[in-house]
């Protein structure tokens, strides 16, 4: 099916699509557990020795369940994308022999063990199916899931686990480097624009989140959390809409403020991005800030605020960093503002109704198309 | 090009990335809108759209792509704005008085 190109209503299946797709497997496999991830995050905010309620025995949960708990759901919803059940079993039994081949959080292990056993189970499916004798279904079933999920997770012990550990490693250093150096900021030359994209998911579901993880369990904290999920750009770029947008966009903006900066579905202000592409300078100066402040002060969260809401940043703002965190968002909205307030207008003295459509024509085209 | 007659819609689909944020959002509304017609409105990952029973897929442009790889025989309607966009009103409206709802 995914080889299948439409051959009408004038779709492509371009780069764009495809980079979405696998960005969308990752975050398909993470999303649907974000409860637990929660659940983790709060438990951490609250009872370890930094935390609000130090408590011994509360906190003695917080390891077991970001080492194991997690990775293990992660590998058990990859599964089950692609192999339903029995796919989610087996890649829950593989992801353990990545997980204790190692002594890091195993997200990306996990996403990448997880299907891959799945979809291994589902070819030996396809060859037993069809040979097996009539009474004898759950036998070969069981049989052959558990004896292909020992060699999964033999194999995540002594390929996979080492070779992801070591990938995290190089990554880490990377990330670490661009702190100590100060360039982090820069990612939001990359990040803003990948977002409007609706590449949000895939970038820190997918990318950043798995390494912010890794930091987290080190240090407490992480920055890498913050880069995607920031609610100050989308929230100044709304705001500015709202006050100097195009006519036929000032009615929804106040809706859009609440659903976005609130509720935590950045979606929503994309569009309007779209229809003013020249606005996506706003987002990357807002977020630079944003990453600059988080970095100068030296905050971090305690786990991925998903969705990106402001109440699910202060949930996971560890005690003591409050501050420069709501600066960090504070400030983002604030450039964001002033850039798209200024860029409004400036396209404004030049742009009739009839203008607008024409813009929203090109980029839908851009959109659709994006090969 | 698919298309359907209003008349035998029973169950549209909003589609997302994750299938739990923006696509719930719009399939609450929609649902209380054509809620007298009998249409059920439901959401999904866009991967899982060959899974979920529908008659129409609604989707942003910027996931309508995938979508229609998805399920290339289903009606794919495209929308912009998550809040107040015209060509949803439209499929509302004919969902409404009757006609026939088109890819697009």
């Amino acid at each position: 099916m995914s080889e299948f190109i439409p051959s009408g209503g004038g779709s492509h299946t371009g780069w764009r699509a495809s980079l979405q797709k696998l960005g969308g497997n990752l975050a398909g496999m993470v999303i649907p557990n974000i409860g637990a991830f929660i659940a983790w995050g709060l438990l951490t905010a609250l009872f370890i020795p930094t935390g609000w309620l130090p408590n011994e025995s509360f906190a003695s949960m917080v390891g077991p369940m970001i080492l194991n708990l997690l990775p293990i759901l992660i590998g058990y919803t990859g599964g089950r994308i692609v192999h339903g059940q029995r796919g989610a079993v087996i890649g829950s039994i593989a992801t353990v022999g990545v997980i204790v081949g190692t002594d890091i959080p195993m997200f990306l292990g996990a996403m990448i063990i997880g299907p891959l056993l799945a979809w291994i189970l589902k070819q030996i499916d396809k060859v037993l199916d069809p040979i097996t004798p009539p009474g004898f279904e759950m036998l070969i079933g069981n049989f052959s899931l558990g004896i292909a999920g020992m060699l999964g997770a033999m194999l995540g012990y002594l390929a996979i686990g080492p070779t992801v550990s070591a990938i995290s490693t190089v990554l880490g250093n990377g990330v670490q480097w661009m702190v100590d150096n100060s360039l982090l900021p820069i990612a939001s030359l990359i990040v803003e624009p990948a977002k409007i994209l609706f590449l949000n998911n895939a970038i820190n579901h997918g990318v950043l989140a798995p390494l912010g993880v890794v930091e987290a369990e080190e240090t407490g904290k992480s920055i890498l959390f913050m880069l995607e999920t920031n609610p100050g750009p989308g929230l100044g770029i709304l705001v500015a809409f709202w006050l100097a947008g195009p006519k036929i966009l000032r009615g929804s903006a106040p809706g859009a403020i609440i659903i976005h900066f609130l509720g935590g579905i950045h979606e929503i202000y994309f569009p309007y991005v779209l229809m003013k592409p020249q606005v996506i300078l706003a987002a990357i100066l807002g977020g630079a800030t944003g990453v600059a402040t988080f970095m100068v002060t030296g905050v971090g969260l305690v786990a991925t605020p998903s969705p990106g809401s402001i109440f699910a940043y202060l949930a996971v703002t560890p005690q003591g960093d409050h501050l420069g965190v709501l600066l960090g968002i504070v400030l983002s909205a604030a450039v964001s503002f002033v850039v798209a307030w200024f860029l409004l207008r400036l396209s404004k003295s030049d742009a009739s109704d009839a203008d607008f459509g024409e813009a929203k024509a090109k980029s839908a085209a851009m959109k659709t198309g994006g090969k | 090009m698919a298309e359907i007659s209003a008349a035998d819609v029973k169950h549209i689909v909003v589609a997302c990335e994750a299938g739990m944020g923006s696509s719930v959002m719009v399939a609450k509304q929609l649902a209380k809108q054509l809620k007298p017609q009998g249409i059920t409105v439901t959401h999904a990952p866009v991967n899982q759209l060959a899974d979920t029973p529908h008659e129409i897929v609604l989707v942003h442009r910027g996931l309508s792509a995938r979508a229609k790889q998805a399920v290339p025989e289903s009606v794919v309607v495209i929308f912009d704005m998550f809040l107040g966009d015209l060509n949803m009103a439209k499929m509302v409206g004919t969902l409404q008085s009757g006609g026939v709802v088109t890819d697009g």
